[in-house]
């Protein structure tokens, strides 16, 4: 149906060459360049030195015991469970869809490829809410809920989910160019040496697409970690058990302690920021293959 | 279409699958259809479980309207100013080296990483009354926050690598000859631009802003804490979606997130047909 | 691109990243099975009870109330009881626990919140016919009618209060045009109703500025104030935060939050209208949760510590007027006098007055529409 949109930064199509030739800007040039980075700064960088200063306006000492406190770390461990479990899922399930995607062809693969994009249109909100809506009180599934004693919305398994569906497609996204790139060439080769369909995947597929795989990983892992409209929703915010980071940050600022809140910014600022950088790891050692 | 034609598996792969092709075609169907088709589902049923009827008075109901047009409004400003700046950065970061230039690229998916929240409170942070900046605005009549231009300041954060991401490619594979052969005919730099390159990669600008649109109307984060709320001034689609679920009128929540839904997925669908038009952007096989 | 694959590029991190994944997905499923589950696990020795409370008094249950309780109850049975606590606007924690979030006890700003979950999944509701209610005891039956504290409807006004703001017409828009007005919103915050609620009460009463006894006057009155309110935060929390962010220039809150903001050394004033409503807020048991979680006693121990004198002190420190008398009067002199208070009564009652003023049809439901809609 369609290419996938390069919304993922992967610049395959990049060649060596071209990169060599940037110019030195000349004279007004400069000042093309000089405002492509003042924009974001303005819109980036004042805020983020905001946060810096504010969590630390306390002292350093006052901002790790907020975030030592159990409730901070209850959250921060809550985000962090959340984000690897949806992460780990949509990983594997991503590369099934994305495999389904590149080497099968069947009547829905349309329909797939069409679904795989929805939950980048889904608000969380909307998202959370139809969570609510399938395993709440009069939701569709309230009596095989109820039979088997099972807490879904207001508990971790309902943030499990929303967590999940809106990080589902950046694995996909991101595998499935490379996929379609490398091609069946080297997989054909195998089966035909007798190589059995895990075994080939393993030994020829995964190292093929290791650096698309990492990119979608990571991207969905930021995403996971910085979800918030979902599990607001969802969650119930209850404190140290079903409070994430980004609630415990919301709930914080109620409380008048903003120097926790900032903290706890920083500290997932400070995720991101990692994460990011190994998303580009990622993208350069892709483009560099 | 992707060229890459509907590929057969060899006998030998066929026989190499486990449970042959249908389980892995099973499984990603089965995922899907948990994770996404039932919760459009029951998004649909709820939204229209009292007739088409009530349906159209949720979404036409004035507060909506309002909401929806506000929504649009500032994701549609916000898009113009994405388009024009995502497409400067993408050719300065193309086209130029400079100090810091592979470092500023790295940057550029910051947005994507950082939670929607956190957006929301640094902007409230930098911009809110009480702060220097803040304040020295406030004092010249200049709303930010808790006013549109906070919204669409907190939409151009979180929206700001769209563009600049789907621009890139295109403008890196142009070729440079052509260029080249534009300014040895005496074109200037700007007419180069103009004439050469931009209409080349107006469809990618296109897909980064269509893209970047329909991430905006869904946007709650950020919004939820650096808007005031107000109906039609302040309130936008997600955060009024937000007060009806928490409110005694479920189904308006629904009948209007099945709006949004709509909205955005045609938006995407949009997309994806210009970049299919667009043609191989990928090596076919 | 070249493609530099001859099948020993498989690295041992590759396959130990997948192994790696697949025991995470295995705990992952496992940890779901487990966390939904069942839920806290009780037993004679020890009970988790789950509190869904309004914002407000936030700081009095976690801080004081909730620990003293812990130790007199392990003291008293010898069980240990953990909590599980929520805080959020009443409109929106009410409808949660109606949708599904499984708090024992329910402590919410007012009145028809609690009647909410009564009512809930009871004959009528959509698809559920004939399930009895949350709540199946009379949770109005002692002296106190469930009501456990009282505050009062007050205007927060900046240090030193510069506008010289005294009473309801001051803020209206016919006297004070482009005065920015905070309160919450009353789909999502019970402080909102109560706010709506004092106005149109107030100047129903005479003492708004308008003839007295006059639904319309009463009611255009109640507009003109809406038409300087700038922002309508989730819950009365928020509202105030706002407020002190700089935001606004008064606050229609309760008295409690301006109290417990001043002991958080925020500063600002306050002022009480000439005539404003009593809040009063209630405490109920949810006896399906209760009984599914098998910590009723331990509940309705809680519940009767609420009027106790030592936890009614402990409200009273954090700005909320205690119902026990004895209590009252030994901490009158915290609060400053007010002239003429009212009940909800006065209006009809809380169901009256959800469709009176909150319905489809509302007062205040009209006025708003009218405002925000016109052209």
């Amino acid at each position: 149906m369609s290419q996938d949109r390069a919304l993922t930064g992967q610049e395959f199509e990049l060649r060596p060459e071209s990169r060599k030739r940037a110019d030195r800007p000349k004279g007004l040039e400069w000042a093309l360049v000089v405002l492509a980075i003042l924009y974001p700064v303005a819109l980036a960088a004042g805020p983020l030195f905001a946060i810096v200063w504010g969590a630390l306006s306390s002292g350093f000492g006052a901002m790790m015991r907020q975030l030592t406190s159990p409730e901070a770390v209850n959250a921060l461990k809550l985000t962090l469970l959340l984000s690897f479990a949806a992460t780990a899922l949509n990983t594997v399930f991503g590369l099934v869809v994305a495999m389904v995607l590149t080497r099968d062809d069947f009547k829905g693969r349309r329909v797939l490829n069409g679904l795989i994009d929805l939950p980048f249109a889904f608000s969380p909100v909307i998202a959370g809410f139809t969570l609510i809506l399938l395993f709440g009180r009069n939701g569709w599934f309230v009596n095989l809920i109820d039979a088997l004693n099972l807490r879904v919305v207001f508990a971790l398994p309902g943030m499990l989910m929303a967590t999940t569906f809106i990080s589902l497609p950046f694995v996909a996204r991101a595998v499935a160019p490379v996929l379609r790139h490398v091609g069946r060439e080297q997989e054909n080769v195998a089966y035909t040496m007798g190589a059995a369909y895990w075994r080939t995947f393993w030994s020829v597929t995964l190292p093929n697409i290791r650096w698309g795989l990492l990119y979608g990983v990571s991207l969905t892992f930021a995403r996971a970690v910085g979800e918030f409209g979902a599990v607001l929703v969802v969650g119930g915010g209850v404190t140290r058990f079903t409070e994430t980071a980004t609630l415990y940050i919301y709930r914080s600022l109620d409380d008048r302690n903003e120097v926790g809140a900032y903290a706890m910014v920083l500290a997932l600022a400070v995720i991101s920021i990692c994460l990011l950088w190994l998303m580009e790891y990622a993208r350069k050692h892709a483009q560099d293959e | 279409m992707n060229a890459t034609r509907a590929q057969t598996y060899s006998p030998a792969s066929v026989a190499a699958l486990p449970w042959g092709r249908w389980s892995l075609r099973a499984v990603a169907l089965i995922w899907l259809g948990l994770m996404i088709a039932l919760p459009l589902a029951v998004l649909f049923e709820h939204g229209l479980r009292e007739g088409i009827v009530r349906f159209w008075a949720e979404i036409t109901n004035p507060l909506a309207l309002a909401a929806v047009r506000l929504t649009i409004f500032a994701a549609a400003v916000m898009t113009l100013i994405n388009a024009a700046m995502g497409t400067l950065t993408a050719y300065v970061l193309v086209r130029y080296r400079f100090f810091g230039s592979r470092l500023f690229n790295s940057l550029i998916d910051l947005p994507f990483a950082i939670p929607t929240l956190v957006t929301g409170v640094m902007l409230v942070l930098l911009y809110g009354p009480q702060r220097t900046l803040g304040a020295w605005l406030e004092a010249r009549g200049a709303h930010v926050i808790f006013a549109r231009p906070g919204i669409v300041l907190a939409l151009l954060f979180i929206t700001y690598p769209f563009v600049i991401r789907t621009v890139q490619p295109v403008l890196m594979a142009i070729e440079r000859e052509q260029e080249e052969a534009a300014w040895t005919l005496g074109a200037s730099r700007w007419q180069t631009f103009s004439k050469v390159i931009l209409p080349m990669i107006t469809p990618a600008i296109i897909s980064g802003a269509l893209l970047s649109f329909a991430r905006a109307l869904g946007e709650f984060g950020s919004i939820v804490v650096v808007a005031g709320n107000i109906p039609r001034s302040t309130l936008t689609a997600p955060v009024y979606v937000f007060g009806q679920i928490e409110s005694q009128n479920q189904m308006g929540a629904s009948a209007v997130s099945i709006l949004l839904l709509a909205l955005s997925f045609t938006l995407m669908l949009l997309v994806d047909w210009m970049q299919g038009k667009r043609g191989g952007g990928h090596v076919a096989r | 691109m070249m493609l530099k694959h001859d099948g020993t590029n498989l690295s041992v991190a590759d396959v130990g990243q997948f192994a790696k994944l697949s025991h995470i997905i295995i705990l992952a499923l496992s940890f779901l099975a487990a966390a939904g589950c069942g839920g806290p696990s009780d037993s004679n020795s020890e009970a988790t009870l789950t509190l869904g409370a309004y914002t407000t008094p936030r700081e009095a249950y976690n801080k004081a109330i909730i620990p003293e309780f812990q130790r007199r109850w392990k003291a008293k049975t010898g069980q240990e009881v953990e909590f599980q606590e929520s805080y959020q606007g009443s409109g929106a924690q009410s409808r949660a626990i109606t949708s599904g979030f499984e708090a024992d006890i329910a402590a919410l700003s007012l009145e028809s919140d609690v009647t909410r979950i009564a009512e809930a999944g009871q004959a009528g509701q959509p698809g559920q016919p004939g399930q009895p209610g949350l709540i199946r005891h009379d949770w109005q039956a002692n002296q106190y009618r469930g009501i456990v504290s009282t505050s009062l409807v007050v205007i927060a006004v900046r240090p030193g209060n510069p506008l010289g703001v005294r009473d309801w017409p001051d803020l209206a828009d016919l006297t004070r045009r482009g005065l920015k007005v905070l309160t919450p919103d009353p789909k999502t915050s019970g402080g909102a109703q109560w706010n709506i609620v004092a106005i149109y009460g107030a100047a129903l009463r005479g003492y708004a500025g308008v003839p007295k006894g006059d639904p319309r006057a009463a009611r255009e009155f109640l507009g003109s104030v809406l038409r300087n309110v700038s922002i309508m935060d989730k819950g009365a929390r928020e509202s105030i935060t706002n407020f002190e962010k700089g935001v606004g220039d008064v606050a229609i809150t309760y008295e409690n939050e301006v109290l417990v903001g001043r002991q958080a050394g925020q500063k600002y004033d306050y002022v009480i209208p000439r005539s404003t409503v009593l809040i009063e807020n209630p405490v109920a048991l949810v006896d399906a949760y209760a009984d599914k979680h098998g910590v009723r006693q331990a509940a309705e121990g809680f519940i009767d510590f609420l009027w106790t004198r030592d936890a009614q002190r402990v409200f009273a420190r954090y700005g909320l007027r205690p119902v026990e008398p004895a209590t009252a009067q030994e901490v009158a002199a915290q609060f400053q006098p007010a002239g003429d208070v009212w009940k909800i009564d006065f209006l009809g009652g809380w169901k009256k007055v959800s469709q009176d003023i909150f319905g489809p049809n509302g007062v205040y439901t009209k006025s708003f529409e009218e405002l925000h809609t016109s052209p």
